[in-house]
Formats: C-alpha cells, sequence, structure tokens
C-alpha cells in the first residue's frame, strides 16, 4: 500500500507541475514551433529565418504582449491564413475522422486476434 | 553523342527482351514449350546486362558533362566535384527511375540463381510477374521519362545539381533505399507465385525469409541515412520531421517489419498463410507508391501533379493494374487450407507475434492516414490542413507504451503454448524498481508531461528484459539484440527531446552570450573560393564552466550553379551530447543569425538504429 501512495503522489506532483506558467519567449518559441512557415518547404516558422517566418514571430510576440492566450493567437491566425499553417491539426467536423480511422482500425484488429486466439 | 545512343538503345533492348520473355514463360508454363534453364539464366543475364550498359551510359555522360543529353544538362554542372557528378546521376527522377531498373533486374537474378530448390513451377511463375513489373518500368522510363532524350542546340553549361543533394550521406541514400523498395518487389512477386502454385508452407518461408530481411536491412539503412542527412545539411537540429516524404519510407518499413515477424509464425507453425501473403502485396504497394509519389510531386502539393499529366497517369494506371491483379490473384486462387482458421493458444509466441502486427498495423494506419487525408480533404472540399509533428505524437506515443511491453515479453513465450505458471513473474518488481528510478529523474529534470515518463519506464523495462535475455538465454540473438536496439532508440528519441536546450538569437561578430552554463564567443569569419561555391565559415568557441573551450565551425555554402545557399551546421558529437551551430546571414551587416543547440543523446539514436540493423543481419547470416 506504501508503494500505491508513492506512485499516487508521485502523479499528482507530475500533473501539478504542468500547471506552471512559461514566461514570454519561451511560448514564443512554443507557439512558432506548430506553425507553418508558408513560403518554406516542409519548415516551421521557429526554424526558419524567411521574412514571413520573422514577421510571424514578431506578430506573435506583440499578441502576447496584447494579453492573447495562445488558443487566441492560433484562431487569430487560422483565421488570416487558414487552417494549412498550424501543425496541431485542430478537432472538427472535417478532421474526425483523420483522428478516428486509425483508432476504429486497432479495435477492428484487435477483435479480429481474440477471434482468433478465443473462439473458433 | 554515341553513348547516349548507346544508352537509350540497350534499354529498349531490355524492354523487348521483357515483352518476349514474358510470353516465353507462359508457353512454358502451358506446356508449349519444354524448359531450358540455360535460356533462362541467359535471358535474365542479357537483361540485367543491357540496363547495366544504359545505366552506365548515363554514369558516363554525367562524368564528361555531356550535355546533349538533357537530364545532364538539367542536373548537372562542369564545375561540380566528380563524385557528385556520379551521384547525380540519381539524384533525379529519370536516373533514379533507371536505378531502379537496374536494381530490379540485377535482384530477380540472384532470386533465380537463389531459389534452385523450390519447384521449378513457383520460380517460373516468379518471374512471370517480376517480369510484369520489370515491364512497367521500361515502359515508364522509356515513354515518360527518358534519361537519353536530346537537347538541341547544345547548351554550354548545365543548371547543376541542387546543393543540398551534394552531400556524401545523400548520395548513397538513395540506391541503398531502392534495394529495400525492390527487395520487396521480389517478394511482391514470390508470394503471388506461390499463391498460384499452392507453394505456401514452411520451405517457402524459409527461402523467402532471406529476401524479407534482405530487403529490411536496406529499407532500415536508406530511412537512418536520410534522417542523418535531415539532421545535418537541413539546418534546423531534428532529424524528423513527418514530412510526407519521410512518411512514405516509413509505411513501408511498418508493413515489412509486421512481415518480419509474421513469416516466423508461418515458417515454425504453418499459419498466418493468407495473412503473410496480404502483407507481402502490401509493402510493395507502398513501396511503389512511395517512390512515385515522391517523384512525381504529387505530395508537396496537389497541384505539382497536373503538370505532368503523363507520367501521374502512367503511375495511377500502372499502381492499379498491379494491385488488381494481386487481388484478383488472391481470390481466385486462394486455397481452403491458406483460409481456414486454427485456433491459436492465448499464451505463446505465436500470439504475441500477432500482437506485433496489430500495433504495426496501427503504426502504418496513423501515418498512412495522416499523409493522404489532406491530400483528400483538399481534392473533395478545397480545405488545406496540415497534418504535423503534433499529431503523431498523439496518436503513436500512448500506443507506444504498451507495444514496448509486449516486444519485452512475447519473445520469451513458448510456441504452441507457454505454461501460465512459467510466466517469470520476477521481471513485475523490475518493473516497479524502474518506475521508482525514473520517477526519481523526473523530478530532477523537472519533466512535466506523464506520458514521456511512461513512456521511459517503458523502454527501460524492455532494454533491461533484452540485455537480461542476451547475457542469460542466449536462445536468439539477432532478434535480442534488434529489441535491445529498439529500446534505446525510443529512450534516446524521448531523452533527446526533452533534455535539448536551445539558443537561438542575432549576433555580431565577437560578440558573447551567455547559455545556460556555457558562454557562446563569436570570434571570426573567414570566405574561401572552392570549387564550385563560395565558403563562407565562422568560428565559435563554447566555453564551459570548467574554463574547456569547444571549437565550432559553421559553414555558408553560396553555391554558383544553380544559386542557393545552403548551411552546414557544425556537429561536436560526443558519448552523452551533441553541440550543433548553425548560422545564417541577415540583411543587416555583420549581424548574424545563431542558433546553438545541446542536444543529448543524439548519437545514440543512430548507434541504436545501426544496432536494430545488426540484429536482421546476425539473422541473416544464420539463414544460410
Amino acid at each position: 500500500m506504501k508503494l500505491l501512495k508513492y506512485i499516487i503522489f508521485f502523479i499528482i506532483c507530475i500533473i501539478q507541475s504542468n500547471l506552471y506558467a512559461d514566461n514570454n519567449s519561451i511560448l514564443i518559441d512554443k507557439i512558432s514551433k506548430n506553425l507553418r512557415c508558408l513560403i518554406c518547404q516542409g519548415q516551421s516558422v521557429y526554424d526558419s529565418q524567411s521574412e514571413f517566418a520573422n514577421s510571424i514571430k514578431i506578430l506573435i510576440n506583440k499578441k502576447i504582449q496584447e494579453g492573447n492566450s495562445e488558443e487566441e493567437i492560433y484562431s487569430y491566425l487560422k483565421n488570416k491564413y487558414g487552417q494549412w499553417i498550424v501543425y496541431d491539426t485542430e478537432i472538427n467536423k472535417k478532421t474526425v475522422y483523420l483522428w478516428l480511422f486509425p483508432v476504429i482500425l486497432f479495435v477492428f484488429g484487435g477483435i479480429l486476434i481474440i477471434r482468433k486466439v478465443f473462439i473458433n | 553523342m554515341l553513348i547516349t545512343q548507346i544508352g537509350n538503345y540497350s534499354l529498349i533492348l531490355g524492354l523487348f527482351l521483357s515483352i518476349f520473355f514474358i510470353f516465353y514463360l507462359i508457353l512454358i508454363l502451358y506446356g508449349f514449350i519444354k524448359i531450358k534453364l540455360n535460356n533462362i539464366y541467359s535471358i535474365l543475364f542479357i537483361q540485367l546486362f543491357s540496363v547495366l550498359i544504359s545505366f552506365f551510359s548515363l554514369i558516363y555522360s554525367f562524368v564528361i558533362s555531356n550535355f546533349t543529353n538533357e537530364t545532364v544538362y538539367n542536373n548537372s554542372h562542369t564545375t561540380k566535384p566528380l563524385f557528385y557528378k556520379i551521384s547525380g546521376t540519381w539524384g533525379n527522377h529519370e536516373g533514379s527511375l533507371l536505378l531502379w531498373l537496374l536494381v530490379l533486374t540485377l535482384f530477380i537474378f540472384l532470386f533465380f540463381i537463389d531459389s534452385k530448390k523450390q519447384p521449378k513451377i513457383y520460380r517460373l511463375y516468379t518471374l512471370v510477374f517480376q517480369q510484369i513489373i520489370i515491364l512497367g518500368f521500361f515502359l515508364f522510363v522509356l515513354f515518360t521519362s527518358n534519361p537519353f532524350s536530346y537537347i538541341f542546340p547544345v547548351p554550354l553549361e548545365g543548371l547543376g545539381l541542387n546543393p543540398i543533394l551534394q552531400d556524401p550521406a545523400l548520395a548513397i541514400h538513395p540506391p541503398i533505399l531502392y534495394l529495400g523498395y525492390v527487395g520487396s518487389s521480389i517478394i511482391f512477386s514470390a508470394s503471388l507465385s506461390a499463391l498460384v502454385s499452392k507453394h505456401i508452407n514452411n520451405f517457402w518461408a524459409q527461402h523467402i525469409k532471406k529476401w524479407i530481411f534482405i530487403s529490411w536491412i536496406f529499407l532500415t539503412l536508406g530511412i537512418m541515412l536520410g534522417s542523418i542527412w535531415a539532421y545535418y545539411e537541413l539546418g534546423w537540429g531534428g532529424f524528423w520531421f513527418w514530412d510526407p516524404v519521410e512518411n512514405v519510407s516509413l509505411m513501408p518499413w511498418f508493413c515489412l517489419t509486421a512481415l518480419l515477424h509474421s513469416i516466423l509464425v508461418l515458417e515454425k507453425r504453418s499459419e498466418l498463410k493468407s495473412w503473410t501473403i496480404i502483407l507481402s502485396i502490401t509493402t510493395f504497394s507502398l513501396s511503389m507508391s512511395g517512390t512515385f509519389l515522391v517523384r512525381s510531386g504529387i505530395l508537396n502539393s496537389v497541384h505539382t501533379f497536373a503538370n505532368d499529366p503523363g507520367r501521374g497517369v502512367f503511375i495511377l494506371t500502372f499502381l492499379f493494374i498491379l494491385i488488381l491483379i494481386s487481388i484478383l490473384i488472391f481470390f481466385f486462387f486462394q486455397t481452403e487450407e491458406n483460409v481456414r482458421e486454427n485456433k491459436i493458444y492465448w499464451l505463446s509466441r505465436e500470439t504475441s507475434i500477432l500482437v506485433n502486427n496489430w500495433f504495426m498495423i496501427f503504426f502504418l494506419a496513423v501515418v498512412f492516414i495522416g499523409t493522404t487525408y489532406p491530400i483528400f480533404l483538399e481534392v473533395l472540399t478545397s480545405e488545406k490542413i496540415s497534418v504535423g509533428p503534433p499529431f503523431y505524437n498523439k496518436l503513436l506515443i500512448p500506443f507506444l507504451i504498451p507495444f514496448l511491453i509486449f516486444m519485452a515479453i512475447g519473445p520469451n513465450l513458448k510456441w504452441i503454448k507457454n505454461d501460465f505458471k512459467k510466466v517469470n513473474f520476477y521481471k513485475f518488481f523490475v518493473f516497479i524498481f524502474l518506475c521508482f528510478i525514473t520517477f526519481i529523474f523526473a523530478e530532477k529534470f523537472k519533466i512535466k508531461n506523464l506520458f514521456t515518463i511512461i513512456l521511459i519506464i517503458s523502454s527501460l523495462y524492455l532494454l533491461i528484459s533484452s540485455i537480461g535475455d542476451l547475457i542469460f538465454k542466449r536462445k536468439n540473438i539477432s532478434q535480442n539484440i534488434s529489441h535491445f536496439g529498439f529500446s534505446i532508440l525510443i529512450l534516446s528519441i524521448v531523452l533527446n527531446g526533452i533534455l535539448s536546450k536551445e539558443f537561438s538569437g542575432n549576433m555580431k561578430i565577437g560578440e558573447e552570450v551567455k547559455f545556460y552554463n556555457e558562454i557562446i564567443k563569436f570570434k571570426k569569419v573567414e570566405t574561401f573560393n572552392r570549387e564550385n561555391y563560395k565558403s563562407v565559415i565562422a568560428t565559435f568557441e563554447i566555453e564551459n564552466n570548467k574554463k574547456k573551450l569547444i571549437l565550432l565551425k559553421p559553414e555558408l555554402r553560396i553555391y554558383n550553379q544553380p544559386n542557393i545557399i545552403t548551411s552546414e551546421a557544425d556537429i561536436k558529437s560526443s558519448f552523452y551530447e551533441d553541440k550543433f551551430l548553425v548560422f545564417s546571414v541577415l540583411k543587416k551587416n555583420n549581424i548574424f543569425n545563431v542558433r546553438y543547440q545541446v542536444k543529448p543523446f543524439m548519437i545514440w539514436i543512430w548507434v541504436s538504429t545501426l544496432l536494430i540493423i545488426f540484429g536482421g543481419f546476425v539473422r541473416l547470416i544464420k539463414i544460410k
């Protein structure tokens, strides 16, 4: 039981630590890593030195200083440039199958294996 | 020029040989002609030889910068170093297809020599299927992407090879990857032929296993080389970005790895016959669509596809025909025995291999859907979405955790039936012990994500378990090495991901920046003139808190033809971390953008992949 207590304690510690707020520049890095540089080939805004990427970085900085949250910045950019700019695909009506298909397939595969092993 | 003619005509000779050969084989199979093995050997050899001649004539054209040839003109330049003139041969669409063709003809020749002990009818059918693929490639090369077309008037200078491709790792990356892809074509033809000639049994499994391991080794090596290249050449310090072009090489790998496991069940227990055939067909279809998709440009953007309708339509038709043929054969020649399902015991090696296949197919599905979904969505709704690294991380990591644990348990189970009481429970205590160690580690390094911690625990578990098997059991060394390598791979990727530190900012010459417990000093910038580029080399000193100095000299290369700037990172690798520095010029004079990264365990990502490959290699040697 002691074991379990420790494990639960540690898990709580870790979940707690998720709540620490990031400071500004880390947030800029985090957001820009998740944005596609629209004029580059397969590079994020963070990784690119192009004019487009630099202007986006400045824009993010400005938005953060105006007090916008991460989500608000994403939705602003999505409105302006479309879904294409954000790497982290959001779950909505059009992308629900993207997330669901693999999982459905996994469940289906599991059923096949169970059939092979237990029934038949 | 004569050399172009020779190349072109020997290619046409190869095409006609292929057509003739298919008819010849069919006549033999229907009993109209008596089989003469020597004739078959000669035809295969002449075909290989003709492709070899045309390949070497293309290399020769590249070496002497023969600009009457359009392919050479488009991809070469007189000032390019000899090594890259040669590697430029397969650094373009036309040449790379010729290389495909060369490997195809080489492999079928080797296959025929190697399969002497197998039934004749099976060998002949394999030749027929392989020749259909070869014929398709001949037609594709000659009619849509001929590497020997003339250009007139003859230009004085070529357009040059894209400088980021002028790199040793990328020079050998395509041939190695192709060896893997084409190896899967042999597996494909052999499976269809085994189906037709009713030869799916453990004897066949033993024989085809060799080819599965060969292709798997080359495919893994090829993917690794591409990744190493991305790491030091693309200048952002990452090695995998879930880019469509990367994904396309990973998909056949998942499928081939599943096959590599399921073939063992077929060999030992004569089970999973249909499933093994399905995996063989899928692996090849994925490899081929991979090469074509990358080459035709459909992946980067759907619109590139329309730019060259001829090629695109050919690709789709050919793929469609091959898949249709295999599906028809699969259903027509399916026997009772192949489909019959025998129950397998729940706690056995067979079940554990099924579990491996289950996860592999899931990983494949994630990558496949992640890569193709945006294409279909854009065609159907004209909405463009990005599916980037976060998608793959979110879907793959939770499943990777049980996968790692199964990888540790599975190989220790017995074939047919494992007594539940004989399962070693001491490993459970190892697991608990590892949990504690990891939590202490996580506290120290302030790792916040719970998933990451569980991932570390499960890969440590696999690590300890495979080392234990390697030392105490020594029953299956090759498998132990590969699984051990995989645990290190996951561990180093995770630790690298969470412990990497990075400085990114603008610096002037002479400036110093403090970064954690190090000081980055920008010393000087020098310029040199090289064979086909101008080189700008910067010198940085990294001083740590013990006053120890490390010198880093990143480079910018300004190529003259085509006029492109590439940045070469300087990387100092050590046992436990890489120091990676790259710089670029900003518009304002004398100010440079500097990016310095400390990446722990980077070298272990490559070492562990080599270990995985080495495990496969050990098994391959043992087959003979």
